[in-house]
């Protein structure tokens, strides 16, 4: 790959002369390609050690520049760095150094060296087309724009090409598109793109397609939509010929946004006589229709309404329009088109918001959509369709309905069972339609229990029996009849969630994983059975869920939320880690990625697309979910490390955290979480909600908050342990401590204030839809007591601090307050770990019961104790020297005995005995859960009572149940592991 | 009943096959060959994806699909036709004398959509899909319909001999 970019980049820049140097260069270039770093560094050594008598890097600076990329990739990026600033500060203008500096700095993410170094060497060579250009390129790799746009004109000025020239122009736009002025945006930046391109209007040397579309673009922004609808109408609007309809999608939006409603109107008519299917053009037309109609518009004068032709102003031209589309479809021998018979019920729905009674004109609703449901019932796309559509019907309609479609349905003979089953797949693809709107208008959901499980009976009946249409699927096709099965596993949820019988979700798991082994492929099966182990506090199970999902790029955006909630929270260290880094990939190769393609796209001229671009970008740069991964990832790692493989303050360091920055975009946060990738056909008043949404982005954003705060205020406290001993000696350092301690107090006032929102957030109790979001950790996090736990923890740092600076005489108050605070502490943890007590999974009169709530306070309760212990950490410091000089001052008078020891001091033995026996209660505890869930024999359970379940059934059931109790364990483990570690670093802090 | 409108990039790329890259680098060269389709409820439904190359000089100029994804509860609706079209009148535009796209040979399926849409097998390339999830590497078919500029339809005479991928354009 390597060699290919420069290879073709110099061959374009030279042609067909042959450099001999090149010859030379191309055994680096081989073993860089080929990922043997080392012999590249060997190679380039060998060749010039040739020049020794020469400063290497004047003699060849090119070769000089591949080692350094070896170096780089073998880890020696500070060699890598000096070796090619040394070739950088002889500011080369050779290709082949200029271009292997520009991949070395890309590698090392300084994208900004690149512009220095063209900017030296345009100065150099003035004339040059090539280095102008990879000028501008290397501005637009760090969206510099009014450099672009200086660079974009000097490169014209030099060889005068209309695309130089309009680089220039675009950079303008992207100055608009950022100004952080809106003003500015109006006023300079867009009218002086625009005067640039009239210039070329003017002097006619407009020639491309994209300089149309830039031209167009700018008017647009600047809200000229009369000179932007003249211009496309125009010989200008001529070259608009790649994209289908491209003028005519162009008018529309101008008259849209101009309001010229007749001229709309007569466009959406025209195009949808063209193509009657093309679902924008029915709501143009109905929209304009509308504004017509209220506006009482009419036709200046007969023959023509206006320049796009005729123009409908009344219901019944529009209800005649509607009526003789679905007649067309109707004489038709193809297939149907759907796009005449929505517009049908579109025009109902808007005629009723209207309270227009013309809507009889066009039928009945319910024989509309049994009509509907008739021609395109085996369709898969029926229920989304006619989803949108059923508030049409009355509630008193709703099984009238359902009965009807019923009868559309054609089954076989009813078995013994009591069901008759579909012949072919057309047929089950009508029955699973109806089965699915009876669930959508709500009809399933108000059965009793009773009648819920007879519709589970009858939906695994239809489930197993649709299986033998897909014997010959392959392992990547889904079976026909998986929608049943999916639905069976609502109605269990429903079941579960209503009664609180766990039964009901064991059974649900049951009937996913079989589901899932005749359809491995069926990701709905998989998200659901994912959502389901995450509620159940199983993780284990979730992390092979997720990787045979397969999700990929911004699925880690959209999608990763499902894991990285729960990872962390389930005390799952090692998954929690991995799945944290599966997401911070994908967001930092994007960076990467975008900004080669921005480039592309002026390239190219695909101005258009270089604002979505960045837009994109930033969305991703804004998200939550980076955030939160950003965050928790930096936690989990101290947790996990800091004291035990490298102190605190070295882990910190290693992260480069420092407690003043937040890098958290908080004012433009941006949720990409996709809250409805779980299929759901509940119905409207279930379902997901803007409010949930907001409320959601809300909680969540509250907690990353606390979150984030304990991460600087870890950050601070490790540095606030650097300073003391040279307390006396020096003035400036003393300054620097009370700026870090100035920090802490300020972070931990902002904990306090988050806290007390928090409080507020979760008093509310939000209920989201099963299928919706998870709920934050916050709540759990706030009534386990661990939040004001370590912010009280933290706080004793600061108080610790005090007595620093003080020291041992004069401070009796002082100590006394640090020893309550000792005391506090102990009985916060001591509580907290008592609400850790119980069994996460138990056996009850057969019956398998779980309080996954357990192990997520567990997990509280280990972060909690590091927090503590990392401060006692910091109060042995302090109290370590104190203690000593102490000691000096009592040998010197050693007649003087009297002198008893300080509070704080024996305060602090107490405490940190307290401390071990607190860790080792919970050691006990967590001993003990391990050993009773490993005690427990589920094979004991009988499965299958008054349910109905085959024996096949019971065996997917019984193997759910052991991945939850194996994940229990896992869990248990590792936090055993951890506790066990801290319990080590205590030790050392006797004295 | 659809809307079809030019791929604005977007989250919408969430569920296909391709990298971020991927898609970039067809939307910063050939925008308009980018085509979405969209139910009323606003889910995707599918789209295309192609691009223009070959030498005019020597009558290679040409249309190619490089994805075509429909949506499996979209599917059997003329979708897949409709969005073939479209490249199609693109590549008319162009002057591109044919329009090609590789598919699997085992694609029965596709091959047949394809076959019933005008396109025919021009040539085999030997294994051009590489081996992936314990699957052995698989020939594509190159299949072609000729554009109206090809008024003789040479671009489409089959070539009797399979080729392989290195010596395909």
């Amino acid at each position: 790959m390597l060699r290919h970019i420069l290879v073709t980049s110099n061959m374009a820049a030279r042609g067909h002369v042959q450099d001999p140097n090149d010859r030379r260069l191309r055994p680096i270039y081989d073993y860089l390609d080929n990922g043997n770093n080392k012999m590249a560094i060997q190679q380039a050594d060998k060749l010039l050690k040739k020049h020794k008598d020469l400063h290497c890097a004047k003699a060849d600076p090119s070769r000089q520049v591949l080692k350094a990329i070896g170096l780089q990739r073998t880890g020696k990026q500070d060699e890598a760095f000096s070796l090619a600033q040394e070739v950088a500060t002889l500011e080369p203008t050779d290709d082949n150094s200029l271009q292997a500096l520009t991949i070395l700095y890309r590698e090392m993410h300084r994208p900004e060296l690149v512009t220095k170094l063209y900017e030296a060497a345009v100065k150099k060579v003035p004339l040059s087309e090539e280095y102008h250009s990879h000028l501008f390129m290397a501005y637009a790799r760090v969206g510099e724009y009014k450099k672009m746009q200086q660079a974009g004109m000097a490169l014209y000025k030099t060889v005068p090409k209309n695309p130089y020239y309009f680089w220039s122009v675009m950079s303008l736009v992207m100055q608009a598109i950022s100004a952080q002025d809106e003003k500015l945006a109006q006023t300079m930046f867009l009218p002086l793109a625009e005067r640039m391109v009239e210039k070329m209007v003017k002097e006619e040397k407009i020639e491309a397609e994209a300089e149309v579309q830039l031209y167009f673009m700018i008017l647009e922004r600047l809200g000229k939509y009369v000179e932007a609808l003249d211009m496309v109408r125009g010989p200008l609007g001529e070259k608009l010929t790649s994209e289908l309809q491209s003028r005519e999608n162009k008018c529309m939006m101008m008259y849209q946004r101009l309001q010229l409603w007749p001229e709309c109107n007569a466009l959406s008519y025209k195009l949808l006589l063209k193509n009657p299917d093309e679902w924008q053009f029915y709501l143009s037309y109905f929209d304009s229709l509308f504004h017509l109609m209220d506006k009482s518009w009419s036709p200046p004068n007969e023959e023509e309404h206006c320049v796009e032709g005729p123009v409908h102003t009344t219901v019944a031209e529009a209800v005649k329009f509607v009526v003789d589309r679905m007649e067309e479809e109707d004489k038709k021998d193809s297939r149907p088109l759907r796009g005449p018979y929505m517009a049908c019920l579109e025009l109902i729905h808007r005629l009723r918001q209207r309270g227009c009674p013309d809507e009889e004109e066009l039928g009945d609703p319910l024989e509309l959509m049994l009509q509907f449901f008739g021609k395109f019932g085996d369709k898969p796309c029926c229920i989304t369709d006619l989803k949108i559509y059923l508030h049409l019907l009355p509630p008193e309609q709703h099984t009238q309905f359902e009965n009807r479609l019923g009868e559309l349905v054609p089954l076989g003979e009813v078995g013994e069972d009591g069901f008759g089953f579909p012949g072919d797949t057309k047929a089950l693809q009508r029955h699973l339609c109806v089965c699915q709107l009876s669930r959508v208008l709500g009809l399933q959901h108000t059965l009793d229990t009773e009648g819920k499980l007879c519709l589970i009976t009858e939906l695994k009946a239809h489930y197993h029996y649709g299986l033998q249409f897909g014997k010959s699927c392959l392992k990547t096709e889904l079976q026909f009849s998986d929608t049943y099965c999916l639905m069976v596993a609502h109605v269990y949820i429903d079941l579960w969630t209503e009664t609180g019988d766990e039964n009901m979700l064991w059974q649900c798991l049951g009937v996913l994983e079989e589901g899932l082994s005749y359809s491995p492929s069926n990701a709905q099966f998989k998200l659901l059975l994912l959502l389901l182990f995450c509620r159940l506090g199983a993780f284990q199970p979730v992390v092979d869920l997720y990787s045979s999902l397969d999700a990929k790029h911004v699925q880690h955006d959209t999608i990763g939320y499902l894991l990285t909630r729960y990872a962390g929270s389930l005390g799952q260290f090692a998954a929690a880690s991995q799945s944290y880094n599966f997401s911070l990939r994908f967001f930092h190769s994007n960076q990467k990625d975008t900004s080669e393609y921005i480039i592309q796209a002026y390239k190219y001229g695909a101005f258009e697309k270089i604002p979505e671009f960045i837009a994109f970008r930033t969305r991703l740069n804004q998200s939550l979910h980076f955030a939160q991964v950003r965050t928790e990832r930096m936690l989990l790692d101290l947790y996990t490390e800091a004291d035990i493989t490298s102190s605190l303050e070295e882990s910190v360091k290693a992260m480069g955290l420092c407690p003043e920055e937040d890098d958290i975009p908080w004012d433009n946060m941006r949720d990409n979480r996709d809250l409805t990738v779980l299929f759901s056909w509940d119905p409207k008043d279930r379902e997901l909600t803007e409010e949930h949404r907001r409320l959601s982005l809300e909680e969540e954003s509250v907690w990353l908050k606390v979150r984030s705060l304990t991460l600087r205020l870890l950050a601070s406290l490790a540095l606030l342990g650097h300073a003391p001993s040279k307390r006396n000696s020096d003035k400036t350092n003393e300054n620097g401590v009370s700026a870090k301690s100035s920090t802490l107090q300020t972070l931990l006032s902002q904990l306090d204030l988050t806290l007390q929102t928090a409080a507020q957030i979760t008093e509310k109790q939000t209920q989201y839809p099963f299928l919706g979001p998870p709920s934050s950790r916050l709540a759990s996090a706030l009534s386990s007591g661990s939040c004001h736990c370590q912010a009280s923890a933290l706080q004793l740092s600061l108080t610790l601090q005090e007595l620093e600076t003080t020291g041992l005489d004069d401070s009796s108050e002082l100590q006394t307050q640090i020893c309550n605070s000792f005391k506090s502490l102990i009985v916060q943890l001591q509580e907290l770990l008592s609400r850790c007590k119980g069994d996460v999974l138990e056996m009850k009169d057969s019956r398998l019961m779980t309080q996954p709530s357990l192990l997520e306070t567990l997990v509280f309760f280990v972060e909690t104790v590091c927090v503590v212990l990392w401060v006692a950490s910091y109060s042995a410091s302090v109290l370590r020297p104190l203690k000593s000089s102490l000691q000096k001052k009592k040998k010197k008078k050693t007649k003087d005995s009297s002198t008893a020891m300080p509070v704080v001091l024996s305060g602090f033995q107490e405490w940190t005995g307290s401390l071990q026996g607190i860790v080792t209660q919970a050691l006990d505890h967590v001993k003990g859960q391990e050993a009773s869930l490993t005690a427990l024999k589920l094979a004991a359970l009988t499965l299958g009572v008054g349910h109905a379940q085959t024996q096949e059934e019971c065996g997917f059931t019984r193997a759910a149940m052991d991945k939850v109790q194996t994940s229990y364990l896992g869990s248990l483990q590792e936090l055993g592991d951890l506790l066990r570690k801290r319990a080590d670093s205590l030790k050392s802090l006797k004295f | 009943m659809t809307t079809l409108r030019a791929f604005t990039f977007n989250f919408d790329i969430c569920y296909n096959n391709y990298g971020i890259p991927f898609y970039l680098q067809y939307l910063a060269h050939w925008p308009e060959y980018f085509i979405v389709a969209e139910a009323p409820g606003g889910e995707l439904m599918g789209y295309i994806m192609g691009k223009a190359e070959g030498s005019v000089a020597r009558e290679e100029w040409h249309g190619h699909v490089t994805a075509l994804s429909v949506a499996p509860e979209f599917r059997r609706l003329g979708l897949a036709a409709k969005l073939m079209e479209m490249l199609e009148e693109i590549s008319e535009r162009k002057g591109g004398f044919f329009v090609d796209l590789f598919v699997r040979v085992s694609n029965q399926v596709a091959v047949n959509m394809y076959k019933q849409l005008g396109y025919s097998v021009y040539r085999t390339v030997i294994e051009y899909y590489s081996a992936s999830n314990g699957e052995p590497d698989e020939d594509a078919y190159d299949m072609r319909k000729a554009l109206s500029r090809d008024t003789e339809r040479k671009s489409i005479i089959p070539i009797p001999h399979p080729v392989r991928p290195e010596d395909i354009e």
